[in-house]
């Protein structure tokens, strides 16, 4: 088998080198580039699927039990500096690149479809394998500095993926936002690298945790600031998988074409914090101040986005916010050192998310029939309703992903979800009190997207609703308005949404299948999962005995909150029985703060954007006024004072110059004959 | 090794061939053009044979040294040669102003004066990184600037006059400094003489290197520029054309950290060791503040020459950090700008001689007509960002952990420092990105759309940028390619700074907390569960 993790470099470098041929044949060839599109997509999908294979013998292999595989080169290096590049091939490597690979070509697969119509088709596949590559090459990273390099370009393939119908205002403003706060992140992790690498001499994970330990015990290294070091390191995950604080790019991040959405902002990209922690995981858990405030900025991220979520219209939205949600499940669970659970559930959520998603660019596809090519139409749910009858692959793949989240048994929320909850419960009941609403807030609000679009009846031509919205979208852009009523009826439309293309529905199908039973591999009474991932430096703790009692009090709670949400969900929304808008009238502080998402965009808006554009122009203001306008009065003096220099205001500037170096001469000549 | 003067022919070629400009029979510039191209790239070539053939990487001594007295009564002496610190900085000087002549293809006005000009400035630059005498690296470094003055006062914009009066004010003003500094020191003790090897093995008292140390830095720190010296650069940059940014950005600049490097840290050590934690606060000052001023500024020319300023921060940093790996990150960042505010200056005028306005309110929506340009720029502005995979990243890595890990400073006084340099990590993006939105994203702007006709790029711009990102994204991928070139020398010279440092010395019995993971991390032989 050796071979294989020979040529395991190939797995990231081959969908580099397909999004570099495309890139240049689009920059050298654009014509003709752009008409070869079947071409390009199935070079670009053979290309990932040849990773994809590779992937799979390596997850095969290391499943036997094959020992971990690293190879390095010497990347840079100064004096006695050595910094080394490489990649590693453990038990997560390998799980995570068959979860990207998988989660990719489908997503690939599936853009064939979405995308058929758009001009930028060829380009979004070679953005699509540039993602793949920075997306693989992070997760074979041996170090911490590797990581960080990766870290970043999968930002830069969100931020140009986000901005890929770069016409539109809205996606403009979105990948720089997306950008900048992951930069923000970033900037932490930079911090917290060059802090931790200052004290242990490392960028190697278990290097530096043992080292740090080694440090802190013998006081060498305060433990605050060992903790602030790993605190700094967290900035990076909780950016980058949209945790509180750093949370607000990920919802503007669905400006972004949708299978994008599928692709990085639920199933991979975001989960990279999840990895990153785990990977950190040596030096981080040494440190009892780092876990709690990952634990509890995980739980608190899972309570707002599940609060903020309630309220949403917008299909995409909702599910974003979802995402972050699930996203703070992870991050909790890492917290409180349930390990294997949270990259469980990373695995769990990154296929039914990823269904979820291509599920609703599927509506969307559907709804752009009807309402024509306006978001604002398109991923409203007041608009939706009843399209189970138009799309019924659609409909049946988004139902089993909404059960697998609501945590139903046997689809594969349910167990990685228990897991997590059970961990916290034995950790921190608190937490678990936070994790334990959120699951039934979850199913309210998934169950109420359910119904909402393919239940009921169709609410698609209803002219009323459809200006109500454009109406309410008008202030957020004025021009848009114009382009808005072209397409609102320049075309004539089709009065009912049609089910997508193959190429759309079969990804969701092949999806559904590990959105349903993946759970399986990870069952508490027989955990193939947590034998496989464990915690590093932990061997495999057999000593976890299966409690039926304690696994059917647990289970049986969650299913329980579960199904109270789903059950007041159909009141509201399947059955009408409640009214929404009666409750939300009645509790409109709530209902509000919910709706404006907790008025965190408009608090950082007003202080950060806007004050950092007031600092940025009294710096320049200082600039122009106090440092450029002393040297001027300084100028104008010599100007006045040198007699020979009236050339300058004749216009025979040349002659200055050689002014100034003929008298240099004279004075070097000068100086040296004395 | 090869008796053959290779230095001295570089540097001499393009500036006899400028000469004959003026006699080329030639009426609307097109042969003249050609003819600087040529002479551009059998110089390019010129050098890239001599330093593969007679240059060993593995040494830090000056080699390819030549040396002919020229005035005796004066001790001034033709003496050049390369080492680490140089020869990578005179290839760079060969390409930037290779593609800064093949930009310069639609400049119709005087011709044949800007051609002569540009030739000229070809062989002043090398010379000023090449020449080993003080007095001749003053003379140079005048020379050099008359050239730039021209061509800011004959082809510049509106307000051409002003710039180049500001810009000669302030470099020839700070070059005087040089002279001073220059004659001071090479009368000082019992040898007359203004070799610069010499210089540095003359034994100054601290007062009298403090003093020359000063000087020297008022006149490279208007060139790099440091703040607040710096307020020529965005009217220099306002007013210039295209390929005279690739200059400027691409090579001036250097010529100011190339400097500090040689004269101020080689031949002033003890002062450099006091002097050094005030480079590092006017780096981060630099870092910061001129980021926040690039924000703030609406003239899209201006904006980019005060990012150049920005980056100029990490070169202080690398400069003062007392580490192999900063010093070598100062270099690398030097070569890396060079290369990245040459391509993005190239851009800037390229979209202007579509746009025809700089300010940023008249733009919009661009990039639906310019997809090309629109693709280039987020690659350079994004290099520029310091995205990893590029050499902006390498280079303020290496910084970042070089003077992290630097122990001549104390705790305190590295984590408020780099806490206030990576704000830069942070400002740098959103200054970058918020011109891009407002340049090319969005819908399109129709009073630009109806009055200007907005080409995409033409092959040669195309080709322009290509060469620029080969090497961005090269030494990205493996910085060694460019770091081995010098590392013997940016080590050698470490250790002799480290030398003067007092608190080096008696850390030495008293090991920090690193004390003994100091060695290379040795990452390839750790396994993880």
């Amino acid at each position: 088998m050796e071979p294989l993790y020979d040529y395991a470099w190939l797995i990231p470098v081959f969908p580099l080198a397909g999004a570099m041929l495309v890139g240049l044949g689009l920059i050298s060839l654009n014509k003709a580039t752009n008409k070869l599109r079947d071409l390009n997509a199935v070079l670009i999908i053979s290309l990932l699927g040849a990773a994809m294979v590779m992937s799979f013998a390596l997850l095969i292999s290391q499943f036997q039990g094959h020992p971990v595989v690293t190879r390095s080169f010497e990347w840079a290096s100064a004096g006695t500096f050595h910094l080394n590049m490489g990649y590693t091939i453990d038990h997560l490597t390998s799980l995570m690149l068959v979860i990207v690979t998988t989660v990719a070509i489908l997503v690939m697969l599936y853009t064939h479809g979405y995308m058929s119509h758009d001009p930028g088709y060829v380009r979004f596949y070679a953005y699509l394998s540039l993602f793949s590559s920075s997306m693989l090459g992070l997760v074979v990273s041996p170090n911490l500095v590797q990581v960080y390099i990766f870290w970043e370009l999968v930002g830069m393939c969100s931020y140009l993926l986000i901005g890929f119908w770069y016409d539109r205002k809205a996606a403009a403003d979105a990948c720089q936002k997306a950008f900048v706060t992951n930069r923000v992140g970033d900037f932490g992790l930079l911090l917290g690298m060059l802090g931790l690498y200052w004290a242990t001499g490392s960028f190697d994970f278990q290097i530096m945790g043992d080292r740090l330990q080694e440090l802190v015990e013998s006081g060498a290294i305060g433990g605050g600031l060992a903790a602030l070091f790993a605190i700094l390191v967290f900035m990076g995950p909780v950016a980058k998988s949209a945790q509180f604080p750093l949370h607000v790019w990920l919802p503007d991040a669905m400006e972004g074409p949708t299978p994008i959405s599928a692709l990085i902002h639920a199933a991979t990209m975001v989960a990279a914090g999840v990895y990153l922690i785990a990977r950190m995981y040596p030096v981080f858990e040494n440190i009892p101040t780092a876990m709690d405030t990952i634990a509890w900025t995980g739980a608190v991220t899972a309570f707002l986005g599940a609060s903020i979520a309630i309220t949403q219209n917008d299909i995409k939205k909702g599910l974003a916010y979802s995402t972050m949600s699930q996203l703070g499940y992870m991050v909790m669970a890492m917290g409180v050192g349930a390990y294997s659970a949270g990259l469980f559930h990373l695995m769990t959520h990154a296929y039914f998310k990823a269904m979820m998603f291509l599920g609703s660019g599927s509506v969307i596809h559907g709804m752009e029939d009807v309402v024509g090519h306006n978001p604002v139409l398109a991923q409203d749910m007041r608009l939706m309703g009843g399209l189970r009858k138009h799309m019924p692959v659609t409909a049946g793949t988004f139902f089993i992903g909404t059960l697998a989240i609501s945590g139903i048994p046997p689809f594969a929320g349910f167990w990685s979800k228990d897991e997590i909850l059970g961990a916290t419960y034995a950790s921190n009941p608190l937490l678990w009190v936070v994790g334990f609403a959120t699951a039934g807030v979850t199913a309210f609000y998934m169950f109420r997207m359910y119904f909402s679009t393919f239940e009921g009846s169709f609410r698609g031509n209803d002219t009323k609703i459809q200006k109500q919205l454009l109406a309410a979208a008008r202030p957020s852009g004025a021009d848009a308005h114009d382009e808005h009523h072209d397409d609102a009826h320049a075309h004539s439309h089709a009065s009912k949404p049609h089910e997508s293309p193959w190429s759309m529905t079969l990804p969701l199908v092949i999806l559904a299948v590990p959105s349903a039973l993946i759970g399986l591999v990870g069952t508490p009474f027989n955990n193939y999962f947590e034998a496989f991932i464990s915690a590093p430096g932990h061997a495999v703790e057999h000593a976890h005995e299966f409690d039926l009692n304690e696994f059917l009090i647990m289970a049986g709670s969650s299913v329980g909150i579960g199904l109270i949400g789903i059950t007041l969900a159909s009141l509201m929304y399947l059955s009408r029985k409640i009214d929404p808008s009666a409750i939300a009238s009645k509790i409109p502080a709530l209902y509000n703060l919910s709706l404006n998402k907790w008025y965190i965009d408009d608090i950082y808006n007003s202080v950060f954007v806007i004050g950092l554009r007031r600092v940025a122009r009294q710096v320049m203001e200082v600039d122009y006024r106090v440092v450029d306008g002393a040297v001027n009065l300084t100028g104008l003096a010599t100007l006045l004072g040198g007699e020979g220099l009236k050339y300058l205001e004749t216009g025979r500037a040349q002659f200055y110059a050689l002014i100034v170096f003929g008298a240099v001469l004279g004075l070097v000549i000068v100086f040296g004959v004395t | 090794m090869t008796s053959f003067p290779w230095l001295t022919a570089i540097i001499l070629f393009p500036i006899l061939a400028s000469l004959v400009v003026p006699i080329l029979p030639d009426k609307d510039g097109r042969t003249v053009r050609w003819y600087a191209l040529i002479v551009g790239l059998i110089d390019f070539a010129l050098m890239v044979y001599t330093f593969a053939n007679n240059y060993d990487i593995h040494s830090d001594r000056l080699q390819l040294v030549e040396s002919y007295t020229w005035i005796p009564q004066l001790d001034l002496r033709w003496s050049v040669g390369v080492d680490g610190l140089s020869m990578p900085l005179v290839i760079l000087t060969g390409f930037i102003t290779t593609l800064a002549i093949l930009a310069a293809w639609p400049v119709t006005f005087k011709p044949k004066l800007f051609y002569f000009l540009m030739l000229l400035m070809y062989g002043g630059q090398i010379a000023v990184f090449a020449v080993q005498d003080m007095l001749l690296f003053f003379l140079v470094w005048e020379l050099e600037l008359i050239p730039v003055y021209l061509f800011l006062a004959i082809w510049g914009g509106k307000k051409r006059l002003y710039a180049s009066t500001k810009f000669i004010l302030y470099t020839a003003g700070g070059s005087l400094f040089i002279l001073v500094a220059a004659l001071a020191m090479g009368f000082y003790g019992d040898t007359i003489s203004f070799d610069m090897q010499t210089l540095a093995a003359k034994d100054y008292t601290l007062k009298f290197q403090l003093f020359m140390y000063a000087g020297l830095l008022i006149a490279y720190g208007v060139k790099l520029p440091i703040i607040p010296l710096h307020t020529w650069l965005p009217d220099a940059h306002g007013e210039a054309t295209a390929p005279v940014h690739m200059l400027l950005a691409g090579i001036l600049l250097k010529m100011g950290g190339y400097a500090l490097i040689r004269m101020n840290a080689g031949m002033l050590p003890d002062a450099h060791a006091t002097f050094a934690p005030v480079l590092i606060v006017l780096g981060v000052v630099n870092i910061v503040y001129a980021a926040l001023t690039s924000f703030a500024q609406r003239n899209l020319k201006r904006k980019i020459a005060y990012s150049s300023i920005s980056h100029m921060g990490f070169v202080l940093i690398g400069i003062a950090s007392f580490t192999d790996l900063g010093l070598s990150g100062a270099l690398l960042q030097m070569v890396s700008h060079g290369l990245i505010g040459a391509s993005l200056f190239f851009l800037v005028g390229s979209t202007y001689d579509r746009t025809h306005t700089l300010m940023l309110d008249e733009m919009g929506g661009v990039g639906q007509k310019m997809k090309k340009i629109f693709a280039m720029f987020t690659v350079c502005s994004m290099a520029s960002l310091a995205l990893p995979g590029m050499s902006g990243f390498v280079a303020e890595l290496m910084v970042f952990v070089g003077f992290a890990t630097s122990d001549a400073y104390n705790l305190q006084f590295k984590v408020i420092m780099t806490l206030i340099a990576a704000v830069g990590v942070i400002l740098t993006p959103i200054y970058l990105l918020s011109m891009l939105r407002e340049i090319f994203y969005g819908a399109e702007n129709k009073e630009l759309v109806e009055h200007e006709e907005l080409v995409d790029a033409e092959p040669k711009e195309v080709f322009i940028i290509a060469c620029l990102l080969v090497p961005i994204i090269g030494v990205g991928f493996y910085p060694k390619l460019l770091t081995q070139i010098y590392d013997s020398t940016t080590t050698a010279m470490t250790a002799h700074l480290r030398d003067s440092v007092p608190s080096i010395a008696h850390k030495q019995s008293n090991p920090v907390a690193i004390g003994k993971f100091q060695q290379a991390p040795k990452i390839a032989k750790t396994v993880n569960s």
